[in-house]
């Protein structure tokens, strides 16, 4: 009925606050599989503050690169978004329609997705990917305003002009990843969702693929989710870290803090697991397996590899509440607080 | 005795001395395992740098261009059928991928019962079946929670591990594992590493281990082998290469490295903050230092011709020209010197 708004309207209640450019509320997304529902991203609440950068961790199977890719709406059958909210610069992205979706990706929210530099076509020179990603978006302008950004956004990413001239295969892992940033970047986007993005390259070239996102983002005045499992990558990258496990978003909190003072059990022991260089020989797995998603522990998810379990874990799902300014915690051990 | 040793091993893929093919994957390494000794061996480096060739050269399944693989003494090119049988058995290995190596219609059981046939290790299927159980529980996994599953219903971990099992049913006295952990969680890495090293204190059994990550390197080995395009760049126990890198390399590697500590910021770990990358891996003339284009320290002679080894340290040689008042010393005798 409403099928010709372009954005819908956002009543009183739904309406974001200034200090979130993204705000995603109580996302559900469910895989159907023949051996039942799976539940990947349960009830996920989270915020992305302007120019902010927010690293989501978690482990194979937490559902990460599930919620990004649904941030983005472009999750494939036999996933579903179930509910919740995306609600980017106050507008609901999962109300949108499709055509009014395709408008917004790489223009409001763009993805570099995981493994990008696969994601290049190998028939295709990087200058023509580039122009057909320009003109899917910008209407208005003409050709030259169209290349003119395109050198713009390859500048920025450290690349020469000359690689619109070449094909995927005749770049490095680090230059392919940078195309992908470029491409990311090209229609200057609010928020930008980057999936391991360094996850094939050596720590060198990781390391200056990083650089040149983190400055780029900056000169943009975007904000960034950085995907991935790779706590090192986050502690040098970004400015707050969501920890994602069996779906669910267990703890959010500021970089130093969670690295420092890490509140939820699994954050604790997924900090004291990571390999340092101050000492030898310290090896600290966390027991048992991450949950089965087709048939979920009762209560919180954590609880059957919990060193800290009260009787009511395996009961109650614990919600994930601001414990104290900027720290949210899902954890019943601190309920009383 | 020495277990197994790398003699200077060179190996070049594409023909021809001038062919612009030719690639020069391994050059000239060195490399010992005293059978009195065990010891964990790191082998480290980026993509290209040609540690999984070497690997390939250790195991035997690519011949040397040049120098040779020993195992007990005896060159692998040499070996008769049942002196290559042994060694097949005595040198196992693990790959990166735990997905791959699995033939998702068969039952985990059958990566387990193959070696044991293969290799007549049990006389019946009852001790088949305790040797196996018994690898299981070396591995760090319980016996009735792996066997009669398929693949794909363990976690990326628990087919590590499996792996893990399967060589130890061999009873060998080396184990080379390339990239063992790569491709799984964090919280199943240190875990995995753990009883890896459980094999070394607990068996007597030699590792050689070979990856991109200086962290976990440092972590299990006692002596570490940095690689660069090919050639040792620097070698010598990890509290020497690691915690105090001479090699502009391996500084720039070390500091390259993302540490889990954010008052710990990228590149402040020493002078060597970036290096310029070059395109393609071969250099623009054969001789010089295969680094001095990147290296911030370049000299007149590192242009001339390849640094040998210098022996900055009793723990440690340095291949670079910034050391050349030091000893310089073969690749050989610093291998046979770190293993004794």
């Amino acid at each position: 009925m409403l099928s010709n708004v372009k954005t819908k309207p956002v009543d009183v209640r739904t309406k974001t606050r200034a200090d979130r450019i993204l705000d995603v509320r109580n996302l559900r997304v469910s895989y159907q599989t023949g051996g039942g529902q799976v539940r990947a991203v349960n009830d996920v609440s989270f915020f992305l503050r302007p120019s902010e950068r927010l690293g989501l961790v978690g482990e194979s199977g937490s559902g990460k690169t599930t919620m990004a890719l649904s941030l983005m709406r472009l999750l494939q059958s036999p996933a579903v978004i179930e509910g919740g909210q995306v609600l980017l610069d106050g507008v609901d992205l999962l109300s949108l329609s499709e055509e009014e979706m395709r408008r917004a990706r790489l223009a409001d929210i763009a993805l570099i997705p995981q493994g990008a530099m696969n994601s290049l076509n190998p028939m295709l020179k990087v200058g023509e990917q580039l122009r057909d990603a320009v003109t899917a978006h910008m209407d208005s302008g003409g050709k030259t305003s169209r290349e003119a950004r395109i050198f713009d956004v390859l500048e920025s990413v450290e690349l020469s002009r000359n690689v619109v001239n070449a094909y995927p295969h005749e770049l490095s892992g680090g230059m392919k990843q940078r195309v992908c940033i470029a491409m990311g970047i090209l229609l200057k986007p609010k928020v930008i969702i980057a999936d391991e993005p360094t996850s094939a390259l050596d720590v060198v070239v990781q390391r200056q693929v990083m650089e040149t996102l983190g400055r780029v983002q900056s000169e943009l005045g975007a904000s960034i989710i950085l995907v991935g499992h790779d706590m090192g990558l986050m502690a040098q990258f970004v400015d707050r870290v969501g920890v994602m496990y069996g779906g669910k978003l267990v703890e959010v909190s500021p970089v130093r803090e969670i690295f420092k003072d890490p509140l939820h059990p699994y954050t604790q022991l997924l900090i004291g697991s990571l390999p340092t260089l101050e000492s030898k020989e310290n090896f600290k797995g966390i027991s048992g397996m991450t949950p089965s998603l087709l048939t979920p522990p009762t209560g919180c998810m954590f609880h059957p590899r919990c060193p800290q379990v009260l009787p009511h874990c395996q009961v109650e799902i614990p919600p994930l509440v601001e414990i104290k300014p900027d720290r949210w915690v899902a954890c019943h051990l601190y309920n009383g607080s | 005795m020495q277990l197994l040793e790398a003699q200077s091993v060179t190996k070049v893929f594409g023909s021809g001395v001038l062919s612009k093919d030719r690639l020069v994957a391994v050059d000239e390494v060195s490399l010992t395992i005293n059978e009195e000794k065990p010891s964990i061996i790191s082998i480290a480096g980026e993509s290209g740098s040609g540690k999984t060739t070497l690997a390939r050269l250790l195991l035997g399944m690519i011949q040397p261009s040049d120098g040779n693989i020993r195992f007990r003494g005896k060159d692998l090119a040499t070996m008769d059928r049942s002196e290559r049988r042994e060694f097949r058995r005595q040198v196992q290995a693990i790959f990166q991928d735990p997905f791959e190596v699995y033939n998702p219609f068969y039952r985990i059981d059958q990566v387990l019962t193959t070696p044991v046939r293969k290799f007549k290790l049990a006389g019946s299927k009852e001790e088949e079946q305790r040797l196996i159980e018994e690898s299981l529980q070396l591995a760090g996994l319980r016996p009735n929670e792996t066997l009669g599953r398929y693949p794909h219903q363990l976690s990326g971990g628990q087919r590590q591990r499996i792996m893990v099992a399967r060589a130890l049913l061999l009873n060998p006295r080396v184990i080379l594992a390339d990239e063992p952990v790569s491709m799984v969680d964090a919280s199943l890495r240190a875990t995995i590493l753990e009883s890896l090293m459980k094999l070394k204190r607990d068996l007597g059994i030699s590792l050689i281990y070979i990856t991109h990550d200086l962290t976990t390197a440092y972590q299990i080995s006692k002596d570490i082998y940095i690689l660069y395009r090919g050639s040792v760049a620097e070698v010598g126990s990890v509290e020497q290469v690691i915690k105090d890198p001479q090699h502009p390399y391996t500084k720039l590697l070390v500091n390259s490295i993302p540490l889990p500590d954010p008052d710990i910021r990228w590149g402040s770990q020493n002078d060597v903050d970036q290096a310029p990358l070059t395109s393609g891996l071969k250099s623009a003339h054969g001789h010089g230092c295969k680094f001095a284009n990147r290296c911030p320290f370049v000299m007149a002679e590192c242009h001339e011709k390849q640094p040998p080894l210098y022996r900055t340290h009793e723990d440690r040689a340095v291949a670079c020209f910034l050391y050349k008042n030091e000893p310089s010393v073969g690749g050989r005798e610093m291998a046979e010197s770190l293993a004794a």
